[in-house]
């Protein structure tokens, strides 16, 4: 990753569509080489579009999105190799073990590096439990399905992860194990867009944090200090961000 | 397009289909359905063979044993033929089962198969067999459905559609890996019955360019519903959204139309009834002329002109037998009343089979079923093909001993019992079947049934273009 770009991940003025229904309104945000970004919003906010755009799975009515300086619209195919995306229920291959799931995928990625030790290192850097390599994905927790899907963005050594919703569902301890992770995919200076309900999660990892509602950033927050974020001060302008507080808990 | 990528879709598809018990079980049971299908069609095709052989060469002794007789009592002694088994009739036995496959040959008459049958011999889609052409068309297609039903629906419902698009994977790979592999599963389902007939190709007991394109026909019937699964498996929403649909299909176009359309070809166009032909003939005989009377024209006439030809005033004075000539004409007059209302029959039933093979276009089975009762030289026209050598050798068998009469039989004073040699019988040739080239004799539906087979496949695999796209959208 030498020359890295001042931005790993660029939404400019972002909007979008469905029919009448405006779900993203001027949206603009950025996520540096090394960050992780938490986009938190209610239900409908546009998280999931967001990532969707930048999957290259739709595309914006208006606004320009860059994926390691890759611009997404005129060149969907180089910005999707720059990225790995996690989405909210992990789905794997349920017949096939964690190792041929990342073989399968890194082939359909079209990965550089298909070698077997490339796939063993990626498992072994998530903390994938060695005795699970071989087995069949069916049987795994969402934990460990998850521990796989960054696995796979490991070994295809992406800059840049995109993660919906991942600590839906997870009991408190493998929050903390996943938040691990991330913390580690950081240090080897991978960008990390990740959007979720779960302010908590998002306070205890992300170096950032947006609150998305109508359609665009209304407050924008980053870590600072040994406390990182105020929990209290997040969760009231979660609120005021237009997330019930339902939502936010 | 890149087709590594389809090629590895593929490879992953076949991984999950055999590590599927369920598949393989299901797999298994019709391959060894085929098998034995296989097994069964050959020992009953050799035996039916061996059994009419048997029949028609203990007919032909009877005949040839008779003692000295009028010729005219061997006339309606006549003799028995029996229609030898195409070499493919193990593969499909077509309509055999409901034509009729003897031929009592006497004088005046046009027996059995010909027109009493006509009716149920055109319903040809009827069907029951356990054949290797019942299996390959009517249930490996509930095989494919079985396993193809999900193939893209399952990616879409489990979230590993929107995995695989975003590592890169554009849908139409997806549907063509998908393809390939369920391709893989139809080429799988027909292996059995292709080794069987490379088989009976290689032994020398089919016809290897009619064996080819039988493999060929039924290659793309079962690639039809390959592709197809994984089309509707494309469109639907959920797995058993597409299985619903196609399953459906199934019943309409393998089971519903292939039997309700000749009952509506039936009632469209009618074939008259044996009893019919008959009183049809019998008027039309009178119309044209009596033996019996001397007055009638017909006959007046025929009766100056051989006067003329043998330069006498009186019957009496003819150097051979005046009765006998009267039979061969009266033969003659008939004869060409049969052929007509032969061919008329023909033509219906003709009509009957083209209005049931429009409706290839909306069942593919219908088309293959032509294409392969054709190859497999089982067809009506096959069918029709013998009836009109038997009616040929007829006619020159009665005719053959018309004229024993005409030149062994003295005109006067023959006594009470005139009879001659029993060697005569000898002297008859014995029906000889010359198998008709299928390929020559069916080219043209042959063409139409397989170009119908090819243009479906090819349809749906256009239509898969549009259904990537609309894949495309929905994982969004």
């Amino acid at each position: 990753m030498t020359d890295l770009p001042k931005a790993a991940l660029e939404a400019v003025s972002l909007a979008h569509s469905y029919g009448a229904t405006r779900v993203l309104d001027n949206l603009s945000f950025s996520v540096a080489p090394g960050e992780i970004y938490a986009l938190l919003g209610g239900n409908g906010a546009g998280k999931s579009t967001t990532l969707s755009l930048f999957l290259g799975l739709i595309t914006p009515t208006n606004g320009t999105l860059r994926v390691w300086d890759h611009d997404v619209a005129a060149d969907p195919k180089a910005a999707r190799e720059q990225l790995a995306y996690v989405p909210e229920s992990v789905a794997f291959y349920q017949q096939l073990s964690a190792r041929e799931n990342i073989d399968y995928l890194l082939t359909i990625a079209k990965a550089p590096d298909l070698s077997r030790a490339t796939i063993d290192g990626a498992l072994d850097a998530v903390g994938l439990a060695r005795d699970a390599w071989d087995r069949r994905v069916g049987g795994f927790s969402k934990g460990m399905r998850q521990k796989v899907a960054i696995a796979l963005a490991v070994a295809r050594k992406v800059p840049v992860l995109l993660l919906d919703e991942p600590t839906s569902g997870l009991d408190p301890r493998a929050t903390a194990e996943f938040n691990q992770l991330l913390q580690t995919t950081r240090e080897r200076g991978v960008a990390t867009l990740m959007v979720t309900h779960d302010l908590l999660s998002a306070a205890e990892i992300a170096d950032r944090i947006g609150f998305l509602s109508n359609g665009r950033i209304e407050q924008e927050q980053a870590a600072s200090g040994a406390e990182r974020f105020d929990v209290r001060t997040l969760h009231q302008r979660y609120v005021h961000a237009g997330v019930s507080a339902d939502e936010a808990a | 397009m890149r087709i590594s990528l389809i090629g590895r879709v593929a490879r992953e598809e076949m991984r999950a289909l055999l590590r599927s018990r369920v598949a393989l079980t299901a797999g298994f049971i019709l391959a060894a359905l085929i098998v034995t299908a296989t097994l069964l069609s050959v020992e009953q095709r050799n035996a039916i063979s061996t059994a009419r052989a048997g029949y028609q060469a203990s007919s032909d002794e009877a005949f040839d044993a008779q003692p000295n007789r009028h010729p005219h009592r061997m006339v309606h002694y006549g003799q028995y033929v029996f229609r030898p088994l195409s070499a493919l009739a193990f593969f499909d036995p077509g309509v055999d089962a409901y034509t009729g496959n003897t031929v009592f040959l006497e004088g005046h008459r046009q027996n059995s198969a010909n027109f009493a049958e006509a009716r149920q011999s055109s319903l040809l889609l009827r069907f029951g067999q356990l054949t290797p052409a019942f299996v390959l068309q009517t249930l490996a297609p509930l095989l494919i459905i079985f396993l193809a039903f999900a193939s893209v629906a399952r990616e879409r419902e489990s979230g590993t559609l929107r995995l695989l698009l975003a590592q890169g994977l554009r849908p139409g790979e997806l549907i063509g890996g998908k393809a390939l592999a369920h391709l893989g599963v139809a080429a799988a389902v027909g292996l059995p019955a292709a080794i069987a007939l490379i088989i009976a190709v290689a032994v020398g007991l089919t016809p290897p360019l009619a064996s080819l394109l039988l493999v060929l026909a039924y290659g793309l019937y079962l690639a039809i519903w390959a592709v197809g699964s994984v089309l509707a498996s494309s469109v639907t929403a959920r797995g058993r959204d597409a299985l619903t649909v196609l399953m459906s299909v199934w019943m309409v176009t393998v089971v519903l139309l292939p039997r309700s359309l000749p009952e509506v070809a039936a009632a469209r166009i009618d074939i008259p009834t044996r009893i019919e032909t008959d009183v049809s003939i019998a008027r039309e005989l009178k119309s044209i002329g009596d033996s019996h009377n001397p007055d009638d024209p017909h006959f007046a006439a025929f009766k100056a002109q051989t006067l003329a030809k043998y330069g006498v005033a009186t019957a009496d004075e003819l150097p051979v037998q005046w009765r006998g000539l009267v039979g061969m004409e009266g033969e003659r007059l008939t004869s060409v009343l049969f052929d007509r209302h032969a061919s008329e029959a023909f033509a219906r039933e003709q009509s009957q089979n083209d209005l049931v093979r429009l409706f290839g276009a909306i069942s593919p089975v219908i088309s293959l079923r032509q294409a392969s009762m054709t190859l497999a030289g089982t067809d009506v026209e096959s069918h029709q093909d013998f009836l009109g050598q038997v009616e040929r050798f007829r006619y020159t068998f009665v005719q053959a001993l018309n004229l024993m009469q005409v030149q062994q039989i003295p005109n006067l004073n023959a006594g009470e019992d005139p009879r001659i040699a029993a060697h005569n019988w000898q002297t008859l040739p014995s029906f000889t079947y010359v198998a008709p080239d299928t390929l020559a004799l069916g080219a043209g539906r042959l063409a139409l049934n397989i170009g119908i087979l090819a243009l479906w496949l090819a349809v749906l695999a256009g239509l898969c273009v549009p259904a990537a796209r609309r894949l495309g959208k929905v994982s969004q």
